[in-house]
């Protein structure tokens, strides 16, 4: 967890921030007044005596009015700050020259400081405009994906949708990209990624996947032929609650945030949360535990929210989800050992998958069941899909193997993009061609 | 990232051998130490399993050991190794004593260096005993990095940890975006060579461990040029997924012995927790240092 600095007491307004704060207050003059502060200086004296100061005093009462003090004269041992008109800057400096007043340029031109304020200011308000200066390869928080989803919906508003199927559990928006071609009810295929809020690896590979479907929509003919007959949903933030609280406070949180009265750990696994196999091996009923299953199936919000949306639709044929790390891709079932009725497809699939994968930038998966390839998990997202008849239901754990595990370099975001895709296109391929 | 070493002809297949006997297997191994497959054998014979039956976990559970273990005597913080691949083994399994494992792996170097795709071989005895926590290993590699290479690369490393001026305290190594700035570089692979030591300890036939990130550095001043310095890390359990953190304290000195002191939180349980929103991350003071 990172530290936050110890407390003590607050330092009180510095220079720079009280000279910001006289900033903004002459953009809003200069707003208003249409005010031009070109060429225009602040000035710092040091007075070293009374005698001084009240020559300084002096300038104070000269009408017109040739200087503005920003901070006053005062005491001789307190600098002055003055902002000098550009006309009048000639004069006050041989003022102050010829009276041995020392004095240093603090602004050399208040205009260009104005401007450059106003520009940074606009800029910490204004997200990116658009997703072409978005960078697909480094991390981002929330509010980017949120902002970057909203760009990009509107950019291919002809195949991409926003949809809100709920809210977390501190009340943030739970959203889901639908990609289709028109018709209704299509049979559709679901990603997710980001269920464990520090797997980032997975939310940036789901980001670019969204890009890449839209950029190679009518370019890749097996993508075309499977939006042409299918629908594609991915939710991106499956967790925003702790990926939220991975950038603020814990890069390593995994569960969700939920609290209940009388428990004192925060959190719930959402991947042992769902109705199948509930509460088994390979889950937890300590709430302090990493993979706590919750106090019962479905009692998450994000995972109710997913629950409701998949069998209102009532047409999904597939569905992957994405964790990292270990670099494996694995179908039903976590909960057991005992094999799934179409073992023999998914296996035959899944090597399909692994080898696409592999021939991108040779990184090397494992592949076969969740229980005999990873370990024994129940309650978990796949088994449920399974058990309600998705039968193309797999999970990939996307790189590495421990290495870096889940601080996985930003360059490597990319790449790994790259590689998941091939698989991700081999299994919506199968799902295409194999209708149920 | 560059591929780890020249591709094999096909990707490595997972375990999936469709045959039902296998996982039934892997289920009797995992769960409880059941002697092996039927036949005639006395109560206090080890069962032993052939190739083809040992689980792919057990033997890899062997290898990270066995390397852990390797790493931490070969106490240099330049000659880290990773394990590559598992590529044979055999397992004894008495449900008594425990579980031996004889596994041969091949490695690579932990730094990623340029060009370079050489594997070390090693083949390791490793006990994982029911009595005792840690597993007993014997292991022998072939020689991946030259020693001479070595110890310059060490006594390099000794020299800029020397130089480090100011006691960094509060870090985050890597950041949260994976990256390690070269000069924390030094620091980062001396805690994973501190780290090689608890995690030999804390390894089982089901528990394994990585350095996820090191979150603490002190530095200490030493009359004797030794390198002296307390730190903590985050060690993330994959069965569990839980994160542990760990205060470790290491002493070192290249061509020296590594003196490590070590304690890491346990578990949280309802009871013990005081409110903090962050679980079981929260790292604890250390008390005997």
């Amino acid at each position: 967890m990172q530290g936050t600095p110890g407390g003590g007491t607050c330092p009180g307004p510095s220079p720079m921030d009280r000279r910001t704060l006289l900033v903004f207050s002459f953009i809003l003059a200069a707003a208003l007044g249409q005010m031009n502060f070109t060429g225009d200086q602040v000035l710092r004296v040091l007075a070293k005596d009374e005698k001084q100061l009240s020559l300084l005093r002096d300038l104070e009462g000269l009408k017109p009015q040739k200087v503005d003090f920003w901070r006053g004269p005062a005491r001789p041992s307190l600098p002055v700050d003055m902002r000098v008109p550009f006309s009048e800057l000639k004069d006050i400096k041989a003022y102050l020259e010829s009276h041995g007043l020392a004095y240093s340029i603090m602004i050399k031109d208040i205009q260009v400081l104005l401007d450059e304020e106003r520009e940074a200011m606009a800029k910490s308000r204004r997200l990116e405009r658009s997703t072409s200066s978005f960078s697909y390869s480094s991390y981002h928080t929330l509010e980017e994906i949120y902002s970057w989803i909203d760009n990009f919906v509107t950019e291919h508003s002809d195949i991409v949708s926003k949809i809100q199927i709920g809210n977390s559990f501190e009340n943030r928006s739970i959203l889901v990209l639908k990609f289709s071609t028109g018709g209704s009810q299509h049979p559709a295929i679901w990603i997710d990624t980001g269920i464990h809020s520090r797997e980032w690896i997975t939310h940036a590979t789901g980001i670019w996947t969204a890009n890449k479907i839209v950029s190679d929509y009518g370019k890749d003919r097996v993508l075309t032929d499977i939006l042409k007959a299918m629908d594609i949903f991915i939710e991106l933030v499956t967790n925003p609650d702790g990926f939220a609280f991975t950038h603020s406070m814990n890069r390593l949180w995994r569960k969700n945030k939920s609290i209940r009265p009388g428990i004192f750990c925060i959190g719930v696994d959402l991947n042992r949360n769902w109705k199948s196999g509930f509460g088994g091996n390979g889950s937890n009923s300590n709430p302090c535990s990493e993979t706590y299953h919750g106090p019962s199936p479905q009692s998450e919000p994000e995972v109710a929210a997913i629950v409701n949306f998949i069998t209102a639709h009532g047409n999904f044929k597939a569905l992957i989800s994405i964790h990292s790390y270990s670099q494996m891709l694995m179908y039903p079932y976590g909960r057991s050992l005992e094999p799934v009725s179409n073992h023999r497809e998914l296996y035959d699939l899944a090597k399909d998958a692994v080898e696409a994968l592999y021939k991108v930038h040779g990184i090397e998966y494992f592949f076969g069941s969740i229980s005999t390839t990873l370990y024994v998990a129940s309650g978990i997202t796949v088994d449920w899909a399974y058990d309600s008849g998705i039968k193309y239901a797999f999970s990939f754990e996307l790189r590495d193997t421990g290495r870096y595990g889940f601080l996985l370099p930003a360059t490597q975001i990319i790449p790994t993009a790259q590689e998941t895709w091939m698989a991700l296109r081999t299994i919506m391929e199968h799902t295409l061609n194999h209708p149920y | 990232m560059q591929p780890r070493r020249q591709p094999p002809p096909a990707p490595r297949s997972g375990p999936g051998n469709p045959r039902p006997t296998a996982p039934l297997l892997a289920l009797l191994l995992l769960l409880a130490p059941v002697v092996a497959p039927a036949g005639s054998r006395g109560a206090d014979d080890p069962g032993q399993l052939q190739d083809a039956e040992v689980p792919r976990r057990l033997l890899q559970q062997a290898a990270r050991a066995a390397l852990h273990f390797f790493n931490f005597r070969a106490g240099s913080p330049s000659a880290l190794r990773v394990l590559a691949e598992v590529q044979e083994g055999r397992a004894w399994i008495n449900p008594k004593e425990g579980c031996k494992v004889d596994v041969v792996f091949s490695t690579e170097r932990y730094k990623p260096e340029e060009g370079e795709g050489h594997l070390g071989k090693c083949s390791a005895r490793v006990f994982f005993k029911n009595q005792k926590p840690r597993p007993a290993i014997n292991v022998t590699c072939t020689r991946l990095i030259e020693k001479k290479k070595r110890q310059q690369e060490d006594y390099l490393l000794y020299k800029q940890m020397k130089q480090l001026k100011n006691p960094l305290e509060t870090v985050s190594i890597p950041d949260n975006h994976g990256h390690i700035d070269p000069s924390l570089r030094p620091i980062w692979d001396l805690a994973f060579l501190g780290s090689s030591y608890v995690m030999w300890e804390m390894t089982t036939q089901v528990s394994h461990y990585y350095l996820a990130q090191l979150t603490s550095v002190r530095q200490w001043k030493t009359n004797d040029d030794t390198i002296d310095f307390d730190y903590t890390v985050l060690l993330h359990e994959l069965s569990t997924q839980e994160i542990i953190p760990c205060r470790i304290h290491l002493v070192w000195y290249p061509g020296k012995p590594l003196k490590v002191k070590y304690h890491c939180q346990e578990l949280q349980t309802p009871e013990e927790a005081s409110g903090t929103e962050e679980g079981s991350a929260v790292p604890t003071e250390l008390s005997n240092f």
